[in-house]
């Protein structure tokens, strides 16, 4: 045996107190599966407990936030920024609310609960380390487990067609974007010799960087825009979205339009704004940071306007709802850009946090709407088109209101969530001052006007037309009615009230205290 | 010399079974050439100083995952694949697109051939079985783990997506038919 060899080993850096929020969400994910083989027929305990441990977990986040923590540990493998936490509580709350969601479905259907809850917890936990992830290799595999436990929740209702349908396309159109995704890291390590994202952002700022190596550089970055691209939804990228969202199991399409996508979004603004970013006097990073924000910009101009012409085409609620969600990952691509062009440090956090607040108010909006389509839908999904909701308006006034009050955050209407999140991204993107960003910025506005056509058009059917067939007004369950709650609160909450939050995403408290520290 | 014609000799026998393996029409014969596809690239690893690798190629692909896809091709018992006439148009933008990432592909070669040499350090251990070890235990325990929390729920997602269908579903499949013939009277 080679003793030198020993003699040259890393020590492993392992840090548990810093992933306690990720493992205590995988750990609960292994609780429900032991408690579901010991008591097969159960439904709601395996619910209990995932809510339990998510709330856990974001107990223990909330008292990392300004805490004494590391900027980067496990050999620079974790980095804890606000990034990392305001995105990490996008996800639990996702999360949290999918349980309560799915709780009607999984009694009609008859769904494995145990299986479904614990997937949910390892797809939560992936989409945790993909936004705390400073290594490519975090980020691939956080988001392989995401994928992975998406792709069986996608298929989860068996008998039904549409949702294997759903599940397949998923999969196969998934699986091709993650090796897209992998190339293109594997591209970057070639180039700098590196899958660390500080050191890769240190290699470039490098004066001394070999100039041909941008050929390398360049190709993996459009890699890599393929692979979050397409789990973001963005256009010529979406193609997949209406199919999977229309024929996936409607809390799963709660989850999947808000949990992957705000994942997907941690990784890229970590990937791209903080380990390709733009160096003052260095070639090679200028040509990076010049193609990939021209690029992004141009895709996020067409995704808004596929996005929102598309939507009023749709006749399904889920299928409007997936087009919605295209022209909102557009929405929040204008933060990142905005991110991307930030000339000072101060203004790019600003844009980050801009992007994880407007996840946020999306994730909230959405999920109330996804619980009233669930809750209306009855078994099977069968009842998701504009026809099934005419002239309830008055027939189930609380859902109705709740829902019309969605549709209008969602299109943006002052004094809701969706209004706020919309000005902060605009603005930050604005700051740049950059012709082709403020172009962007006006197609986003311009989009946004279109998308009044399909939100209102819901408030219509649901108010102003003749029911021609019975209508059964659903029991709103415990668990319903306090997602609809915690959704009308959000909205107006974040509409009203959302600057202590948006400070607290956008200062950077975690990395001050460990300058100080040191 | 020798190093670079084992390289052209293998590359040219992959590149040979990756063009067998899209030509032919009948599943199995793909299946193998892809085998050969995987043999040839495992030998390039060889040459490139990292055996573990291509231990690893062989035993996992070849072996393994390659032996599942022979299996399902033979239990499904595939036609020949009858080319599609409706997409016909998608094989002009298809051929367009490939020519595109050919030209990108090229155009990384020929910026690496003229990149400065890197000098490889003769006494590296990189690729070595033990090397690869010791990463994953010290510096790459975390993805590791990771890892090991993604494949427990691979196995729980497939065998919950390849279990017998329950009674009520089985129930929704039958009424769902129902309903799907009535529309089409």
């Amino acid at each position: 045996m080679n003793m030198f060899l020993f003699a040259e080993l890393t020590v492993p850096d392992p840090n548990v107190s810093v992933i306690l929020p990720e493992m205590i969400v995988a750990v609960a994910g292994v609780i429900v599966m032991l408690y579901d083989s010991f008591f097969p027929k159960q439904r709601a305990v395996s619910g209990a407990i995932a809510i339990i441990g998510l709330a856990l977990s974001a107990v223990v986040l909330a008292t990392m936030w300004g805490g004494n923590v590391p900027a980067t540990s496990w050999n620079g493998m974790i980095a804890h920024d606000n990034l990392r936490l305001s995105f990490s509580f996008v996800f639990l709350f996702v999360s949290a609310m999918t349980v309560l969601i799915s709780t009607v479905w999984v009694e009609r259907e008859n769904v494995p609960a145990g299986e479904y809850h614990a997937l949910l917890l390892f797809a939560t936990f992936g989409m945790m380390m993909m936004s705390a992830g400073n290594d490519l290799v975090i980020i691939f595999l956080g988001l392989e487990t995401l994928s992975i436990a998406t792709y069986v929740m996608a298929g989860l209702r068996r008998a039904d067609l549409k949702s294997n349908e759903s599940a397949m396309k998923y999969f196969i159109l998934g699986s091709f974007a993650s090796a897209f995704l992998l190339y293109g890291m594997a591209l970057i390590y070639g180039a700098t010799g590196s899958t660390n994202l500080t050191e890769i952002a240190g290699k470039i700022a490098a004066p001394n960087f070999p100039v041909n190596f941008p050929a390398l550089l360049l190709a993996g970055g459009a890699m890599m825009v393929i692979g979050f691209g397409f789990k973001i939804a963005m256009a010529p990228f979406h193609i997949w979205t209406p199919d999977v969202y229309e024929g996936a199991p409607t809390p799963v399409t709660a989850f999947m339009a808000a949990g992957p996508k705000a994942a997907a979004f941690a990784s890229f603004l970590r990937v791209f704004v903080l380990g390709l970013p733009l160096v003052a006097g260095v070639q090679a990073s200028g040509y990076l940071h010049e193609s990939w924000t021209t690029a992004l910009a141009v895709m996020a101009m067409v995704t808004i306007i596929v996005g929102n012409v598309a939507a009023i085409m749709q006749d399904n609620v889920k299928r409007m709802l997936a087009y919605s969600s295209i022209a909102h990952a557009g929405y929040a691509l204008v933060g990142f850009i905005g991110a991307g062009m930030a000339k000072t440090d101060q203004a790019r956090d600003e844009a980050i946090a801009s992007v994880a607040f407007y996840m946020l108010t999306y994730a909230v909006t959405n999920m109330g709407a996804f619980a009233i389509v669930t809750l209306l839908s009855q078994k099977n999904d069968r009842r998701t088109q504009f026809e099934d909701y005419n002239g309830i308006g008055f027939k189930s006034p609380l859902l109705a209101f709740s829902l019309s009050l969605f549709m209008l955050s969602l299109f943006g209407l002052p004094l809701t969530a969706g209004f706020m999140g919309k000005i902060l991204v605009f603005s930050s993107a604005l700051g740049s001052g950059n012709l082709l960003v403020t172009a962007l910025v006006v197609v986003a506005v311009i989009g946004s006007a279109i998308s009044a056509y399909y939100y209102l058009r819901m408030i219509v059917v649901m108010f102003f037309r003749e029911r021609t067939t019975e209508w059964i007004a659903p029991k709103i369950t415990t668990a319903i009615g306090a997602v609809l709650v915690i959704a009308v609160i959000g909205v107006f909450y974040l509409g009203l009230f959302s600057d202590g939050l948006i400070q607290r995403f956008s200062r950077p408290g975690a990395a001050v205290i460990t300058k100080a520290e040191k | 010399m020798v190093g670079t014609a084992l390289f052209f000799l293998f590359a040219g026998f992959a590149i040979m079974c990756a063009i067998s393996m899209v030509y032919h029409k009948n599943p199995l014969y793909s299946a193998i050439s892809l085998v050969g596809v995987f043999i040839s690239l495992s030998c390039i690893y060889v040459t490139l100083a990292a055996p573990f690798i291509a231990a690893v190629q062989i035993l996992i692909y070849a072996g393994a995952i390659m032996v599942l896809v022979v299996f399902v091709i033979m239990l499904l018992n595939l036609d020949d694949d009858r080319p599609l006439n409706r997409l016909r148009y998608l094989y002009a933008i298809g051929g367009g697109l490939g020519v595109v990432l050919l030209a990108q592909t090229l155009f990384v070669f020929y910026a690496v051939l003229r990149a400065p040499n890197q000098p490889v350090d003769p006494n590296t251990s990189a690729g070595k079985t033990l090397t690869i070890g010791q990463a994953m235990y010290t510096e790459y325990l975390l993805p590791v783990e990771i890892v090991g929390v993604l494949l427990m729920m691979a196995i729980i997602g497939s065998v919950m997506l390849a279990r017998r269908l329950s009674q009520p579903q089985l129930e929704l499949v039958v009424e769902r038919e129902e309903e799907l013939r009535g529309e089409d009277d």
